[in-house]
């Protein structure tokens, strides 16, 4: 059961084209696991593996990089691995027909929300039992899917969260050392304006008294 | 008595409403037995009879038809009228008869009248006109502190009346007042002349002299009597000095005022004049009023006028000075320096600097400067005014005349500034005499720097003329209305938002809140934000610039502090301005970010980024639901609907992913599967309504381009498919279920078509109408939903982004109130056709065919939101209009579309006087029908003010009506219908009592309103007359309830025009000030009031009521028009119920069709025409529009006004 595909941009993660899901089962679920997608498109960049799945509950997210965009499918975790990669290699050779040039110029999301069509039609193929024997046997040469890395979707969302959460705590550190070091300076000037103050009320003092008393 | 009505209304175009042929022929005459008649001969003798000629030969010119005959019946007519009508006033009951009785004395002593004042003709009634205007101006400045701490808008009943009272109170003072002292002999006098006109002159000259005493008490600190005493001796004293002016000296005296009256005319009434033909008929128009002028003016104490004119200017900019004082204030204050702020400051500081050296030199001069302003004026104006009536354009020729026209203030002033040591003057005192004349010497200093002063002075003080109503009968301008201009700087006002996208009910908004109670009038805003239009500036950026507190997007108004910063003009916090701003693309410059196109219009369209995307945008999804009942079979619209939509389907709104869907129901629901693939479509029927379930997931909505052949075959069988049923029962809330459950993965919209009432499953209504009870004058029941389950489906519907439009086309009571709840808050339109049917009513088919035309292939938006912000210390809190309020401010539109407005109450929390302008801005956020997510923003800059004079002048009367309308509508249906008709009555009452106690300050009985809302009474009493809010005539609930729900949603115009038709006259129609559209022209009748002693027989009128045209023939009337524009030989071969104009190649038949088609073309649905014959039983239904007129049970405009006084007086 393929529940949500999308498509975007690796560069900067913007979304070319999505499905609507359609079923029972939307509604916040699905919302959460937009959103992760959309994380996912944000962490995604030019050194990431070509095709990963990323485990996401009894959900799982498959995604395929190719020529800079990202396809990615979310489906049960009993989804055979196999069919659901066929199915995105299948939206790429179409999507990079119609759309691959192109995907590098434009800056409104979900540009080629027309897609859409394709991907359901498509969708439905694989999804069909009946369909899914003939797909099957063609796509033998896909073989390699047992060796796609997988991992856990928290997993790479936090690996980015962790190491921001660094930055920030380096950041707020340096903050904070530059406002010690600022305090520390204006504590310094202050003491001194202090001292001179003293030194100099103390000859204020003796010269009114040698001026006055003295003579 | 045609002829007069029309030339009236030619003339009228001046100055919107004020001379009949009558009532100018007539003033003479009555003059003649009164006092100011003798004075007023030595003047015309002096002028010679040129005049006369130039006067009279015009009139004939504008009154078309047998004047003779109809004149006579009509003048009757109106006679009769005033008779019944008056009979409270004293005063007009015995002019107007005397008025109307003498037509033949009419030449003889007119021309003598006439000849008085042969140039200065026009002009009395300007003069009078800035005269009022000014003194309007005074009273803010002089009484600010004087009202009553009011804070309702709708007080309750009892705490109204104890308003009153205090009202009352006062009043007998003030009106008394004069009447007492030494004064009142002097009353007849100055009444009478003005009697003549009655109707319009009456009203001018009377209000004059009246208010005079009010004015000057204010002015001068005099008491009242004092000013009585001295009126007398003006009079006399009056005489001399007019007939001793030096014609030379008074022409440059002319000048001066004919330089401010071009002025006023110009800003204020530009629209009208480039409407209307001058060429001629100015002259015309201007010796027809020219009677007025004489008999009022000399009557009128002379040199007090001039002294008012003056004064009151000075004191108006004075006042202008100040109030925009505090904006150069706040200014510096709060933005330091900025390139674009400094820009506007500039021309605050500008406008400061000019009223203040006006002010001053005003003060420090005294009377020797005359001459010079004298000299300056001749200079000046007088030549230029004259050559340009004959070279230039009808404006110009208008122009022309009203440099006459000023003349009459003008001389009088002369008389006034020279004879310093005339007796009439000693009574004022030296001081008050200084006072008045100083300014007159520069007052063509005064003018120069009003026109400097972007012209909105003089706009206000024309909007600001007193209007005596009970008096002044033509108020109807020549052209309709227009939305009244804010009082902003050129720039502002050049990128404000269009008023027919965003209007504010005042167009200077009140400081605080207390000033606004004091106005009695209604805040809020009406907007109709996805109109169609013609240019959009659309912005692809990928930062969309808000402000970072509120959230407003940037817009024209704001500043600009440097380049790098600018400053918010909701909330004022100062943001940074991003680095891609400061690219200009439009220039494709860097450095300019002021240059932008967001900041140089105020509606714009940015594409949204997907951080304003809860989820991949929808496609397009149009459902259709079809009651095929038996009922629905019988009225025969599946037919219609099926070849409508099968000619539409290429042009639904849509990209590649457009789906579509059918389901039909009975006392069952039926699916079709439109699979691509099938060989046909396949109907799969639901019987268990109780639960309702989808039997196939992806089938039912298909899409559109792929299954278009099926589709094609669905709607070619679809009528045959049910024409047997037998089935009488309608289960339409299972089928609304089955629709949402449908439609819920996506949403979109649903179009439900309904013959009858639901009577099976969920949401089965019964019956509620009694029809014995549809002519009650009691109140009327079950305005409200039977049921909450239409509206909980909305909330659901709102909630999937599902729009549910409904389509009801019933014969019998279908219970709209509860149905209509299904769109109401989701978002949809309803469309209603009473007693369809395909056969029996051929108007109501053309109307459905045409109304679904539209419907299907306007524009649509998707999963919309809406969000109205406004700067700090103003807030929303009543919203009108279908959606769904989902937070406090944000209203939840599952589809918008181009035809439906909104509408917004406002209330002042935190004063303004901090800031000079309020701005409204409304973003409306939503998928267009090919997946692109787009923000439209509209943003609304209107003047802050703390004279509630200002609030006057900056009314909007036709969004004030729309406003009380949509409050009306709410409170019939929570309270009741009688409650919300005295609300409106009560909104009429208020403004007269609150206008008369805190700003006029005129000591005359009758009802004065400010110009700006002289129509409000007319347009309250057309409301009354509705289908929604009347009482006593027989209205089908579901009539009322429909058109309450046009209230909510039709936009402004389309409004207007139902609850106050236009009316013009056809057969007559000239190319005089017609319009030149790619080489059709378009003639511009003028507007008639709806009264039937507009319309007579001889004449063919045209009525436009929004949703339907009504052509009227009359009885008489001329072969040719039926001949040139219907086709028919004559009025008896016309059969009664043609529904359109033949295209025949004559010039009147171009003219009709062309005149039709430009009104047709900027509304969205196409109006159907009736021609409608005088003596066929369809002259009831036009007629029945004849809102000023006496119904059955539903009183005339003038029983209305006297009720409303009765009110006032209680």
């Amino acid at each position: 059961m393929i529940a949500l595909t999308m498509i975007a941009r690796v560069a900067d993660g913007l979304a070319l084209a999505a499905s609507i899901q359609e079923d029972e089962q939307s509604g916040r679920d699905l919302q959460q696991f937009q959103s992760q997608a959309k994380q996912l498109f944000r962490k995604l960049n030019a050194q990431s593996p070509d095709r990963c799945t990323l485990e996401a509950g009894d959900m799982n997210f498959h995604y395929v990089i190719a020529q800079g965009v990202c396809y990615l499918c979310l489906c049960d975790s009993a989804f055979p691995k196999k069919m659901a990669f066929a199915y995105l290699e299948d939206l790429h050779s179409e999507f990079y027909e119609q759309y691959g040039k192109k995907v590098p110029t434009i800056t409104r999301p979900y540009s080629f929300i027309e897609f859409d069509t394709y991907i359901q039609k498509t969708k439905k193929s694989y999804i069909d039992s009946r369909a899914r024997k003939n797909l099957s046997s063609i796509s033998t040469e896909l073989q390699d899917v047992q060796r796609i890395m997988v991992a856990n979707i928290e997993e790479v969302l936090q690996r980015g969260e962790a190491l921001s959460d660094l930055d920030n705590k380096a950041s707020n550190l340096f903050g904070m050392s530059q406002k010690y070091r600022s305090d520390a300076k204006y504590l310094n000037t202050r003491s001194t304006y202090a001292k001179v103050a003293a030194v100099s009320v103390f000859f204020l003092t003796l010269i009114i008294y040698v001026r006055f008393w003295w003579l | 008595m045609s002829a007069p009505g029309y030339t009236n209304l030619n003339s009228s175009v001046s100055y919107s409403q004020n001379s009949t042929p009558n009532g100018g022929a007539a003033p003479p005459y009555q003059n003649g037995p009164t006092q100011a008649y003798q004075s007023m001969n030595p003047p015309p003798g002096c002028y010679g009879a040129p005049p006369q000629q130039q006067s009279y030969p015009t009139t004939p010119a504008h009154s078309t038809p047998a004047p003779g005959k109809a004149s006579i019946t009509k003048s009757a007519h109106s006679a009769n009228y005033y008779q019944s009508n008056h009979q409270p006033q004293q005063q007009q009951h015995h002019h107007i008869p005397q008025h109307h009785v003498a037509p033949s004395p009419y030449n003889v002593p007119s021309s003598q009248s006439y000849a008085t004042h042969p140039s200065s003709g026009p002009p009395p009634s300007n003069a009078q006109y800035n005269q009022q205007q000014q003194q309007q101006q005074q009273p803010p400045y002089a009484t600010p502190g004087s009202y009553y701490g009011q804070q309702l808008y709708y007080p309750p009943p009892g705490q109204h009346s104890s308003q009153q009272q205090q009202q009352q109170q006062q009043q007998p003072t003030l009106v008394t007042a004069p009447a007492s002292g030494p004064g009142a002999p002097l009353y007849p006098i100055v009444s009478y002349p003005s009697a003549p006109g009655s109707s319009q002159y009456g009203t001018l000259s009377s209000t004059q002299s009246t208010s005079t005493p009010g004015v000057m008490p204010t002015q001068m600190g005099a008491p009242l009597h004092q000013y009585n005493t001295s009126r007398p001796a003006s009079t006399t004293a009056v005489q001399p000095g007019y007939n001793a002016a030096p014609p030379s000296q008074l022409a440059p005296t002319v000048n001066g005022q004919g330089s401010t009256a071009h002025q006023h005319y110009d800003q204020s009434h530009q629209a009208s004049l480039s409407y209307n033909s001058y060429g001629g008929v100015t002259h015309s128009s201007g010796s027809t009023e020219t009677d007025r002028p004489p008999s009022g003016t000399p009557s009128t104490s002379v040199h007090s006028s001039p002294g008012h004119q003056q004064g009151v200017q000075y004191g108006y900019v004075a006042n202008s000075g100040a109030s925009s004082a505090p904006a150069t204030t706040s200014g510096p204050a709060a933005a330091p320096s900025s390139s674009s702020s400094e820009d506007e400051d500039d021309d605050d500081e500008e406008e400061d600097e000019e009223a203040g050296g006006d002010t001053s030199s005003s003060s420090t001069g005294s009377a020797s400067p005359v001459p010079n302003s004298y000299d300056s004026l001749e200079g000046g104006n007088f030549p230029d005014s004259m050559p340009s009536s004959n070279d230039m354009t009808n404006q110009a020729a208008s122009y022309g005349s009203y440099g006459y026209s000023s003349m009459q203030p003008a001389y009088h002033q002369g008389p006034a500034s020279h004879a310093d040591s005339s007796p009439s003057h000693d009574p004022y005192g030296q001081s008050s005499y200084q006072q008045y004349s100083q300014p007159f010497p520069n007052l063509s200093q005064l003018s120069a720097a009003l026109g400097g002063l972007s012209g909105v002075p003089e706009l206000e003080v024309e909007a600001l003329r007193p209007v005596n109503l009970l008096q002044e009968r033509n108020l109807l301008p020549p052209r309709p209305l227009e939305a009244p201009e804010p009082n902003l700087s050129p720039e502002l006002k050049k990128v404000n938002c269009s008023p027919q996208t965003f209007r504010c009910t005042l167009s200077s908004i009140p400081q605080t809140q207390a000033l606004l109670n004091k106005a009695r009038l209604p805040l809020g805003l009406l907007l109709h934000p996805f109109r169609d239009l013609q240019q959009l500036p659309v912005i692809t950026s990928n930062t969309i610039v808000r402000c970072r507190s509120c959230r407003t997007y940037i817009n024209p108004f704001v500043t600009f502090l440097d380049q790098r910063r600018w400053k918010c003009n909701l909330c004022y916090r100062v943001n940074d301005v991003p680095d891609e701003f400061m690219y200009n693309p439009v220039t494709r410059l860097y450095g300019e970010p002021h240059r932008r196109p967001e900041v140089q219009n105020a509606t714009v369209e940015f594409i949204a980024s997907s951080d304003y995307m809860l989820r991949p945008p929808q496609p397009a999804a149009y459902l259709f639901v079809l009651d095929v009942s038996h009922n629905a079979v019988e009225a025969g619209y599946l037919k219609y609907f099926c070849d409508s939509l099968m000619e539409n389907l290429d042009r639904l709104p849509g990209d590649s992913r457009t789906r579509v869907g059918f389901l039909t129901f009975d006392n069952t629901i039926h699916f079709y599967n439109l699979q691509e693939g099938l060989s046909q479509p396949q109907m799969l029927v639901v019987s268990d309504i109780d639960d309702v379930f989808i039997p196939s997931h992806d089938s039912l909505m298909v899409n559109l381009k792929e299954s278009k052949e099926l589709v094609k075959d669905l709607l070619t069988s679809l009528p045959a498919m049910f024409s047997q049923s037998r089935e009488t029962h309608s289960a339409l809330g299972p089928a609304l279920q089955a629709a949402f459950k449908l439609m819920s993965p996506t949403g979109g919209r649903v179009s439900v078509f309904q013959t009858q009432l639901p009577t099976l499953g969920a949401g089965a209504l019964q019956s509620r109408e009694d029809p014995n009870q549809r002519s009650s004058s009691k109140g009327v029941q079950h305005l409200g939903p039977a049921t909450d389950f239409y509206k909980k489906l909305a909330l659901d519907c709102s909630g999937q982004q599902i729009g549910v439009d409904l389509f009801l086309l019933s014969s019998q009571y279908a219970d709209l109130a509860s149905i209509s709840c299904i769109s109401k808050y989701s978002a949809g339109s309803i469309f209603y056709y009473p007693s369809f049917h395909y056969i029996h009513n051929p108007a109501q088919l053309e109307k459905f065919q045409k109304d679904l035309e539209r419907y299907l292939t306007r524009k649509i938006g998707f999963e919309a939101v809406m969000r109205i912000r406004c700067t700090k210390g103003l807030s929303i809190h009543t919203f009108h209009g279908n959606f769904f309020v989902r937070s406090t401010d944000l209203l939840s539109l599952a589809n918008v579309n181009p035809d439906s407005a909104f509408a917004v109450q406002m209330s002042i929390e935190d004063s303004l006087a901090d800031s000079s302008l309020a701005c409204f801005q409304a973003a409306l956020l939503y998928t267009s029908s090919k997946g692109k997510r787009r923000i439209r923003v509209h943003t609304l800059c209107l003047p802050v003010v703390n004279q509630l004079s200002d609030v006057y002048a900056g009314a909007d009367v036709q969004a004030v009506t729309c406003l009380l309308a949509n409050m009306a509508i709410d409170r019939s249906i929570t309270s009741s219908l009688s409650d919300a008709r005295d609300a409106l009555v009560n909104a009429v009452v208020d403004l007269v009592s609150a206008y008369k106690s805190n700003v006029s300050n005129l000591l005359q009985s009758g009802l004065v309103v400010p110009a700006a809302m002289r129509l409000f009474p007319v347009f309250i009493l057309a409301l009354l007359k509705q289908k929604a809010l009347r009482t006593g005539t027989s209205t089908r609930l579901d009539e009322r309830v429909f058109a309450m729900c046009e209230f909510k949603t039709q936009p402004l115009q389309q409004l207007m025009r139902m609850v106050h038709p236009d009316l013009y006259r056809l057969d007559n129609m000239s190319d005089q000030g017609a319009l030149h559209l790619n080489d059709t022209v378009v003639p511009q009748p003028h507007l008639l009031h709806l009264s039937a002693e507009r319309v007579s027989r001889d004449g063919a009128f045209l009525m436009d009521c929004g949703t339907v045209f009504y052509l009227w023939v009359g009885k008489c009337c001329n072969e040719m028009f039926i001949r040139d524009v219907l086709g028919y030989p004559n009025y008896a071969s016309i059969p009664p119920n043609m529904s359109h104009i033949p295209e025949l190649e004559t010039t009147l038949s171009e003219r009709v069709r062309a005149l039709l088609d430009w009104l047709q073309d900027n509304r969205a649905f196409c109006s159907t025409i009736h021609v409608v014959k005088d003596d066929t039983s369809a002259k009831a239904t036009f007629f029945q529009h004849m809102v000023e007129d006496r119904s059955e049970s539903a009183s005339s405009y003038h029983e209305f006004l006297q009720h409303v006084q009765q009110q006032m007086s209680k």
